[in-house]
């Protein structure tokens, strides 16, 4: 856990690069977890099969939103059908932080809402 | 009272985090145990273990004359009129449901009210919840002021004709406050409400006498007052205990039984169905034990001075905001506390517009997630997150908390360091 308050990760923290609203989202998921009542926003814009904007919002600690933060960058530009394909273990690995049983929850609530982002998108667009 | 000899009474708080001293400042979630306490729990299950109440043979004498001499010690403990008012379960929340289901079911009915405070833990909410829907009856809150207090004038005003039972905290797991049981016990019985008290909070710290408190149910744990976990005390005053309906069927709770039907057994064997928590009780008993010999109105007072000297020194932490009342009096051993967002900005209660906003306002607070990784790098321990409370968070526009809970082997230095570890957060993340 000790890396994870290193100056390069507290950067992102404190001023994430995705973070913010999307104008005229395709999708758009508000997920909470309900160990530490944190809530995030996922708001995608797709065209032409391509995730082309990504952007979060919430109330989360450093993890979660540095994990939304990496997952965000990663996502820009993929398919559709590459996002579903992400797995908790890329998402870690993403990361990069050897993180305790308890934070690994507060690192995949973006994938959770990345999930039931797509399926939302795939179930209104299809 | 000698903290540091106290201290050496518990064996974990000479372990190292990471070759750090432990600070334990969680105690409101589990308390450590003494060797006594652990002692107790060897010697049963060493030289003493059988089953109760069933055999004849030595092992299970000496077992059952343990388990009937720990009610009896936890009987005094809370000061009970009778020992078989005592009736042991594995917490305060089965405790809890035992009083929603067993007594709900057969008193309450469409439209009585069940009146409970803002500050409840989950569960002396949750199961309210159930009941309210199976029996058609209401939920009432008594509400919390500014200060984490809920006043006599609130307490009068809720508690009318209608109100079937009042099930609160003697002592909020948040905020810390001490609500006035034994006003809310005068003001119930006047109106013909049973009073059900959640004392999980209160009984590690406080000198509790049921008796004094004039209440009907009450409910703790052992483990947060320094015994094992898996034992609980449900206290029912005695004449409702025959009122209620039982809770387990089972082995050890009949009288008589044939292929079709069965008689109970008296009290309070009655309500513990199945092998009891026989080891849980004996060390619960050892732990009550302990505390009496270091002395009940003791341990108070020093958690009277830690609070007051948590207040004053996290008062000094940058933008940390204290939950609750701000007279060390009027709480018990804990301090919740969050980082304020700057005063202009102000997290919408609902939820559409919050989606829309809190993405511009959480950084500038510290999430108390962090704020206990960050004590833990210095071996602090803490807690994080809502505690079981969620709602009250919900109502105080916060998303979670920190919350450091102290108890008898804690000391001035121990909120020193957490002081300095606070600081050591806000330089890192503020």
């Amino acid at each position: 856990m000790d890396e994870l308050y290193r100056e390069e990760l507290m950067a992102v923290y404190k001023n994430p690069t995705h973070r913010g609203q999307v104008a005229d989202p395709s999708v758009e998921v508000y997920k909470k977890n309900p160990m530490c009542g944190d809530e995030l926003n996922l708001q995608l814009k797709i065209e032409d099969g391509k995730i082309v904007d990504a952007k979060f919002s919430g109330v989360a600690c450093s993890v979660s939103v540095i994990s939304s933060d990496l997952l965000l960058e990663h996502l820009k530009g993929k398919t559709v059908e590459e996002a579903k394909s992400l797995s908790k273990d890329d998402l870690l690995k993403l990361v990069g932080l050897n993180l305790t049983t308890s934070r690994v929850a507060c690192a995949t609530l973006v994938l959770k809402a990345l999930e039931e982002a797509l399926k939302k998108y795939e179930s209104t667009n299809i | 009272m000698n903290v540091n000899d106290i201290k050496k009474d518990f064996p974990i708080l000479s372990r190292k985090i990471d070759g750090t001293d432990l600070v334990y400042l969680d105690n409101a979630a589990t308390a450590q145990k003494p060797q006594a306490m652990l002692d107790a729990l060897l010697d049963y299950y060493t030289m003493h273990n059988a089953n109760v109440h069933r055999g004849i043979h030595t092992l299970s004498e000496e077992a059952t004359e343990m388990y009937e001499n720990a009610r009896k010690v936890v009987a005094e403990f809370i000061g009970a009129s009778h020992t078989e008012e005592i009736i042991f379960t594995k917490g305060t929340t089965e405790a809890l449901n035992r009083v929603a289901i067993c007594w709900g079911l057969v008193n309450l009915k469409k439209d009585d009210i069940i009146l409970l405070s803002d500050m409840e833990h989950h569960s002396n909410l949750v199961p309210w919840q159930k009941e309210a829907e199976q029996v058609g009856a209401k939920i009432e809150l008594l509400e919390s002021n500014t200060g984490g207090e809920i006043t006599l004038d609130e307490i009068k005003k809720k508690i009318r004709p209608g109100v079937k039972v009042v099930s609160v905290t003697h002592a909020s797991n948040v905020l810390g406050t001490i609500l006035p049981v034994r006003e809310i016990c005068r003001l119930a019985h006047d109106v013909g409400a049973v009073v059900c008290v959640d004392g999980a909070q209160a009984v590690p710290h406080l000198k509790v006498n049921v008796k004094n408190l004039d209440c009907d149910f009450y409910a703790f744990s052992g483990h947060k007052m320094l015994g094992p976990t898996g034992i609980g005390v449900l206290w029912t005053r005695r004449e409702l205990l025959e009122k209620m309906d039982l809770y387990e069927y089972g082995g050890g709770m009949i009288d008589e039984v044939t292929y079709t039907n069965a008689t109970w057994a008296a009290l309070p064997e009655r309500f513990e169905a199945g092998t009891p928590n026989v080891a849980g009780a004996i060390g619960l008993a050892a732990a009550c034990n302990y505390l009496k010999s270091i002395g009940m109105n003791e341990i108070r007072k020093h958690e009277i001075e830690l609070n007051g000297y948590a207040l004053q020194e996290l008062g000094k932490v940058p933008n940390l905001k204290i939950m609750g009342p701000l007279d060390a009096e009027k709480r018990t051993g804990l301090v919740a506390f969050y980082f304020a967002a700057p005063s202009s900005v102000v997290l919408p209660q609902d939820v559409e517009q919050r989606k829309m906003t809190a993405g511009h306002i959480h950084f500038d607070t510290i999430h108390s997630h962090d704020v206990a990784a960050v004590l833990n790098q210095s071996g602090i321990a803490v807690r994080s997150g809502h505690h079981c409370a969620m709602p009250l968070h919900k109502k105080l526009n916060i998303a979670a908390s920190t919350r450091a809970s102290y108890y008898l082997y804690n000391s001035k230095e121990d909120i020193d360091k957490l002081r300095e570890g606070l600081n050591k957060a806000v330089q890192i993340l503020g």
